[in-house]
Formats: C-alpha cells, structure tokens, sequence
C-alpha cells in the first residue's frame, strides 16, 4: 500500500520547512524529503545574525533544528537522507519512489530543493576536492588546526566563514576577484580587523597544485595578468551557489542560471507543483526570503486542494 | 550507530583495514558535522546489503588525526575504498553522497 499525503514538500531547508509547518497547520497530511539532515544551507552556517528573532545570534545548526522540530510539532513527517529515483509529477496524484524501494503519493509538491556551492571551475579543484579544498568550513574547519589556508569569495559567506575559521587556522588569506568586497559592511569590518585574517584583492584563482594533498594554489592578479602560485593546506570556496533543479528540469523550462520561474503565489508551469526557496528566480536569497516563499506556496496549495 | 558499520581506530587501520579478508569501506566522520549524520544512515543501509561480501568501517577523524594526515583526508565525510591492502577507486566526500551512488561504487570495487 503506498503511503498517500496531501502535500509533499521537497528540501528541508528554511523554505521547505516553513511549507511543511503551515502545511501541517493546515491539517493536509504533509511529507518533507531531504537526501540529508534537515536545515538546507542553514545548517552548516555557522552562525545566523540576519534571522529576525534572534537578537544575539543564533548558530545555524540550532536555527535548523528549531525549524524541522516546529514542522513535526504539528505533524509534517519529515524523511531524512533519503532518494528520490523516479518521479512523475505529471500524475494524479503525484508519485515519487523513494530510495528505489517505495513509492509514495501525494496531491501537490512543493519543490524546494535549494542551492548548492557554486564550484569554481578550475583545473585540480575535482582532485583535491576532500584532499585540502572544501566547501563546508563547519564541517571541515577543525582539520585546519595551526594552518595556513585560503578562502575564496568575498559575499557574506566568504567573510563570515573566514572568521569563523581563524578559530583553528594560523592564518587565514581571503582571495577575491574585486577590488571591493560584497559582503555586508559589519562582515567586512569585523574580518579585516581580525588579525589572523589577510586579504589578496583583484586575484583569481586559476589551479590547484600538489602531490596527494593539496600544497598549492596558483592565482592570476586580474589587472596585471601576473601569475602566482601560494603555499596552502587548505582552500575553503565560497563563491555562490548554484539551484538544484534536477528534480524540476524534466518538467519545466529553466530561466537563466538554471533558476525556476514562478507566479507570484510560487506556482510552477506544472498545475500542483510549487517552487520556493533559492531555486527561484528572484532577486534576493536570504532566509527570510526562503521562509516567505514557503509560507506562500502552503497557502497556495492549501487553496489548490480544496 | 549499528551493527553494519564498525568503529575502528588508528591503531587498528592495519589489521583491520590493509590485513582484511575482504574489500572495506572506511568512512572518516567529525562530531558537528551535518553531512556526515546525513550519511550515516545511506552507509548502514549499504553496508547492510552487502554484508558479507564487503567491510564497512568509520573511524572518528578528531580522535585519529594522525591517520586522516597520513591518508590524505582533509573533510568529513570521507569514503575511501581498500581491496587487498590498497585503496582503490576514486573517494567520496562532501555533502552530497547518493545511496544510489555509494552501491554503485561498492559494487565496482566487488567486480
């Protein structure tokens, strides 16, 4: 007998979970589905100073916890490292089999699979992916205790990772394209003034070096086109993301950059499929954009079931 | 976290790892690591399948820095794959390690 719901909501991240928890409230019988631990992009964050509500901060992982535990409060299921194999969200109802073992159905889906870490694109970084360049300073940050060790980027996570890594590493140089960075003023303030972090502007990275782990990095200084290579043991990337569309792509046209276009009530070209979260066209990707999105699309589903 | 998966430390790499009767799957994890806890349950489920015919071992990366150095391994999770005292095939590591994937890998390194 496959398991039936009202709505199945794709992606635990802050979009996702808001979903699932007005969703629930709504008393549709609600399903949420991640390939990992809930929280998205949040949970790996290290700490959250932007989420209104939380005046001295809160660290992204218990942001994450909080939310996915709201949701199951009221009910919303919430499957976690789980699969997606087969899909057809042209059928009525809508089926997904889950970890090629089971197929489950629901009436609508809410697609809110996010955005992943933008790679950089550069000779060697698939090599030594694991072997001294990461994507995940929470994660991996403790290996770099008393080393030396790049960060590319310069947004918010670049300069707000960068501090946190000074926590273990020696030395932290953030490697940025611009001349300026795009972070918010008090990130940037708060890194150029830490003394373990230094900042090589204009630069761009144009290979990774080394034996089996990664020794060095090679740079190019944008405005000269001088080539330079730097001793490293670790480069963290924090370039931007890009949307997770595989799930969506057989279904709809894709806007620029992969992004999903929506109505204004998070509709998707497909009649009870809904879009919310990074994996939208829009102009701004923040959390509170995210659980904003996910509001909407409950509602609107909530109003498409009826 | 089961049956399926064993912990082994530093000191136990060479008997249980390199001396092992049969191909191994060894998963380097940290504490605060959410891709790692999204992985646990996708690695039992696999080694599960293939109980038997494959070894899977983790071992805690902050308790054994010296072995995650001497491999190599600078991120967690890491999947590296041993048959008959070598490492074979490419490692697996980060956030986004399919199930699907994981046996598609383990079954390579049965064939």
């Amino acid at each position: 007998m496959r398991e039936r719901y009202d709505v199945a909501v794709i992606g635990a991240g802050p979009a996702g979970l808001t979903a699932a928890i007005y969703a629930a409230r709504a008393r549709l019988r609600t399903l949420v589905l991640d390939e990992g631990i809930p929280g998205g992009q949040v949970k790996t964050t290290h700490k959250v100073s932007n989420y209104p509500g939380f005046p001295d901060d809160v660290k992204g992982a218990d942001l994450a916890a909080a939310f996915a535990a709201q949701a199951e409060r009221f009910g919303a299921r919430i499957r976690r490292s789980v699969e997606i194999t087969r899909h057809d969200l042209t059928a009525t109802p809508k089926t997904l089999e889950l970890d090629e073992e089971e197929t489950v159905e629901a009436r609508a889906v809410i697609v809110a699979t996010g955005a992943k870490p933008r790679p950089l694109g550069v000779p060697g970084e698939q090599l030594f992916k694991g072997r001294g360049i990461s994507y995940c300073a929470t994660c991996d940050g403790a290996y770099f205790e008393g080393k030396d060790i790049h960060v590319i980027g310069g947004g918010n996570s670049a300069l707000e990772e960068s501090l946190f890594l000074t926590q273990f590493a020696r030395s932290v140089t953030i490697v940025h394209q611009f001349m300026d960075f795009q972070a918010e003023p008090a990130s940037v303030q708060e890194a150029l003034a830490n003394p373990r972090i230094q900042v090589l502007l204009g630069h761009e990275p144009r290979g990774f070096h080394g034996e089996t782990v990664l020794e060095r990095l090679e740079v190019e200084e944008l405005a000269t086109k001088e080539r330079k290579t730097l001793r490293t043991d670790g480069v963290f990337v924090f370039i931007g993301m890009v949307p997770r569309t595989d799930l969506l792509a057989p279904y709809v046209s894709l806007a620029q950059g992969g992004y999903v276009e929506t109505t204004e009530s998070m509709e998707t070209q497909l009649p009870g499929v809904y879009a919310a979260g990074d994996i939208r066209v829009k102009r701004f990707r923040q959390i509170t954009t995210a659980v904003a999105d996910g509001t909407i699309a409950a509602l609107a589903a909530q109003k498409h079931l009826r | 976290m089961s049956a399926n998966v064993k912990e082994i430390s530093a000191s136990e790499f060479e008997q249980e790892v390199l001396a092992a009767g049969m191909p191994v799957v060894l998963d380097f994890f940290s504490t605060e690591c959410p891709p790692c806890e999204a992985l646990a349950p996708k690695l039992d489920a696999v080694a599960e399948q293939f109980a038997g015919k494959a070894r899977f071992l983790k071992v805690f990366r902050q308790g054994n820095r010296d072995l995650a150095t001497k491999l190599g391994v600078t991120g967690s999770p890491t999947l590296l794959f041993f048959k008959a005292g070598r490492e074979v095939g490419a490692r697996m590591s980060g956030d986004d390690i399919k199930r699907t994937a994981l046996r598609a890998a383990v079954e390579a390194m049965l064939a």
